[in-house]
């Protein structure tokens, strides 16, 4: 009996050998990943696309029946933490990341887990900048393997099916305040990461490394050394500890062969005596050739920082008229309160609008560059500034509707008295020369907005209890799915606005949502408190 | 913030003081120098002088002791974002702790008022109907066991005659960290219906109340035509006219010297 059992599903097995020893059969190819758009049912890459829209072609849900929404299934993480990943979900497996930098890959049918990997991080690891702790924000999938960063800054190569390590490479030193929290860009056989730590005084830089090996291929340093070009900006010594993170994923046009990837706040953060000067290229987008890291522009949103208003906000690509002229664009919401609209192949800037209230700048010049309201630098006794520390926008994503060219935000109304302290560097330790008292409470707000992507001008938002940290989601459904710090799960009517669905999931949204279908039938996933939740129509 | 920087106004001058009669590892110097580590390495999520911002408000000392402070700081709050700290000397930490037991807690000092008398006050007066001493009382307005640690007599002589000018905040886990709590708020149905009451919880799509009955009441915000808040205000009328001044004395020193359950 068991031999002809086993005749009967030797062609089955025959062939899934067969598969695996094909590398052109191998999972998530760098071509599937090209026309992610094109499988609407998974969730390749950590925007949903290399355009970062984090935009769902699923319409199965939709305005009609969105109020139906019911939990499909929900998963506990395994220790306790905030939760910010956002899932990547490819062939019937969903993979996570767990705080600090746990990996797990789960059933995306039931949620019952398949594997799990949690790296060994020392005690002392050191994670200085995140008001969340030790968080991670996915992974990304190549073929058939998972990368991750952790907090004690390795970049992990995972095998799929089962999370064993493929390989681990140190990217840089923990003990001098590096650490990783971004989910990690997959490109052409190769997967680019950003590191934390700007808080700790780093010398901030964006990785490429062999998906196969771990080699890294290239570094960029986001702050030049003496001689290089842009080190005119730094005074003295202070680029060795001038910041420039790098912690968000970036974006990435294949056409035009180009990755866009934002940098952080110059360090020390609100004290600058030691580094008069632009601080290039800190708070700043950089795109970079993929091949060797070369950079072929920049565009400096804040030049000499004094507020943290890092520039790791997810750059949106998409193209559209301006002027009766087709452009290639890249727009961001900016942490300094504008919103960006460039041109990608140049980095021209085309136009910025504020979207949020900010009291520093007249405005910007018509090269984008800020024109400043004097006395708006911290101080001893504060000085009061909007936007606060956090920004009305940070990592949580936005996204873009190809259906409505609207770009949705999910902003933070806030102020703060911006403190002057003294900054004194010693490795591992906070580098950071002051502080905030922020505005919080009753004195401070949250709202969805939808602006036309191509000017800025705001067409509605949608006003929440508090500033939120979860990112947004729009669908072909007509939808955009948000979260609040209260746990309010929510839909809006992407052209108005108006609210058609929430849910009270117990716990703070600090991620983004996503969408997926599994077996033709269409799911919103969204992390909440200390779980994560799948909702489908009943 | 305003509310906490009016405690703080009361609270700074006694800091000093209050430090004078802790252990000895406490000294005003410990504590200077506690406010240095502080401010490098907790400030940007705890807030100058524990205010709180992303991370709550460290003005309730009364809820720790040295030591599980100090295994707080050294183990974290894995569940919570409070990261381990573990680069500071025994020494440092126990400079941190001496800081951070300082934050909002005010000293026994020599007061006008008759603590005895002012407790006759407090009875006479009715306040039991709201507030709870001791388990004894009303649950409607704060409870007020240890208040005279958390408070300084100024601020408990502006709460009797202006209640609504010092709504605490960060004081209670609900609602969240920096509102208002004990916030009056009038709701109006959408069929006219009027409820007042104090806010106990509010999110984007509900609120919640306690009238002055001690009833709750919850809402769908989509169901109402109207919510004031009432900012400014209290449900707490104003003893300004109704005491004396030396019954407010009184009264402040009965208060002060409630310092905890006993």
């Amino acid at each position: 009996m068991i031999i002809q059992r086993l005749l009967r599903f030797l062609p089955g097995i025959l062939l899934a050998m067969a598969l695996n020893q094909v590398p052109g059969l191998a999972q998530v190819t760098y071509q599937r990943l090209l026309r992610a758009d094109s499988e609407p049912a998974n969730w390749l890459t950590y925007s949903g696309n290399y355009q970062s829209h984090r935009y769902s072609q699923l319409n199965q849900v939709n305005r009609q029946n969105v109020a139906q929404l019911k939990p499909a299934w929900v998963y506990q993480i395994r220790q306790a933490g905030v939760v910010e990943t956002t899932p990547i979900v490819a062939d019937g497996v969903m993979y996570i990341t767990e705080p600090p930098s746990t990996v797990t890959a789960l059933d995306v049918s039931t949620g019952r887990p398949l594997w799990t990997y949690s790296p060994s991080i020392p005690a002392d690891v050191i994670a200085i900048g995140s008001p969340f702790g030790q968080v991670n924000r996915g992974v990304a999938i190549l073929d058939d393997t998972v990368f991750v960063g952790t907090v004690h800054s390795h970049l992990v190569a995972l095998d799929a099916k089962s999370g064993a390590v493929r390989w681990d490479t140190v990217v840089a030193d923990n003990k001098l305040g590096y650490w990783l929290t971004l989910a990690p860009l997959a490109l052409d056989g190769k997967i680019i990461a950003g590191v934390s730590g700007a808080e700790a005084g780093i010398r901030g830089f964006v990785d490429a490394y062999d998906a196969k090996t771990g080699e890294r291929l290239w570094r960029t340093w986001t702050v030049p050394a003496p001689g290089e070009p842009g080190s005119e900006t730094w005074a003295g010594d202070s680029w060795k500890t001038g910041g420039g993170s790098t912690w968000l994923t970036g974006s990435f046009d294949p056409e035009l062969n180009l990755l866009y990837w934002a940098t952080g706040n110059p360090a020390p953060d609100w004290n600058a005596d030691e580094r008069p000067g632009d601080n290039l290229y800190t708070c700043a987008l950089l795109a970079l050739d993929p091949r060797d890291g070369k950079m072929k522009w920049y565009f400096q949103f804040t030049p000499h920082d004094t507020h943290d208003w890092d520039a790791n906000q997810i750059p949106v690509l998409f193209d559209a008229a301006i002027n009766g002229r087709q452009r290639k664009l890249v727009t961001v919401a900016n942490r300094n309160a504008f919103y960006y609209v460039l041109d990608r192949e140049t980095g021209e800037f085309i136009s910025g609008t504020p979207y949020a209230k900010q009291t520093w700048a007249e405005g910007l010049d018509a090269k984008g560059r800020p024109i400043l309201r004097p006395g708006m630098d911290p101080s001893v006794e504060g000085t009061l500034v909007y936007p606060y520390v956090g920004g009305p926008a940070n990592w949580h994503s936005p996204t873009y509707s190809p259906q409505t060219k609207l770009f949705y935000q999910a902003v933070r109304e806030v102020g703060a008295f911006y403190l002057k302290g003294e900054a004194d560097y010693k490795p591992g330790l906070a580098f950071v020369g002051g502080g905030q008292r922020a505005l919080t409470g009753d004195d401070a707000y949250g709202a969805v907005r939808a602006m036309d992507a191509t000017t800025g001008q705001m067409k509605w938002e949608f006003k929440l209890q508090s500033p939120p940290v979860a990112g947004l989601l729009s669908t072909a459904g007509g939808l955009v799915f948000g979260g609040t710090e209260e746990g309010n799960f929510f839909a809006l009517d992407a052209e108005s606005g108006r609210p058609l669905w929430d849910i009270q999931l117990g716990g703070g949204i600090r991620s983004g949502p996503i969408s997926i279908a599994v077996d033709g039938k269409q799911y919103v996933v969204i992390s909440a408190g200390f779980a994560l939740f799948v909702f489908g129509l009943p | 913030m305003v509310t906490v920087q009016r405690v703080r106004a009361g609270i700074l001058p006694c800091l000093l003081l209050a430090a004078s009669t802790l252990a000895a590892a406490q000294s005003p110097s410990d504590v200077e120098q506690g406010r240095r580590l502080y401010d490098g390495m907790c400030v940007t999520c705890h807030g100058f002088d524990g205010a709180g911002g992303e991370a709550p408000s460290l003005s309730r000392p009364m809820s720790h002791t040295d030591e599980t402070l100090k295994s707080i700081i050294g183990n974290g709050i894995p569940n919570r974002g409070m990261p381990r700290v573990r680069r500071f000397t025994d020494n440092e930490v126990l400079q941190l702790v001496s800081y951070v037991r300082s934050l909002g807690r005010v000293a026994s000092v020599s007061l006008p008022g008759n603590a005895e008398r002012g407790g006759e006050v407090y009875r006479r007066q009715g306040c039991t109907s709201c507030h709870m001493v001791n388990g004894n009382g009303s649950s409607l307005g704060p409870e007020l066991t240890g208040i005279g640690a958390l408070r300084a007599p100024q601020h408990l002589k502006q709460a009797l005659a202006d209640p609504g000018a010092v709504l605490p905040r960060g004081t209670l886990p609900i609602p969240a960290r920096a509102y208002f709590e004990y916030l009056p708020v009038l709701v109006v149905t959408e069929d006219g219906r009027e409820v007042r009451g104090m806010r106990i919880n509010e999110d984007t799509f509900t609120i919640q109340l306690r009238d002055a009955g001690n009833r709750f009441h919850t809402f769908r915000k989509s169901n109402l035509r109207r919510i004031e808040k009432e900012t400014g205000k209290s449900l707490m009328p104003s003893y300004r006219d109704r005491l004396t001044a030396a019954e407010t004395d009184d009264l402040v020193a009965y208060l002060s010297s409630l310092r905890g359950a006993k």
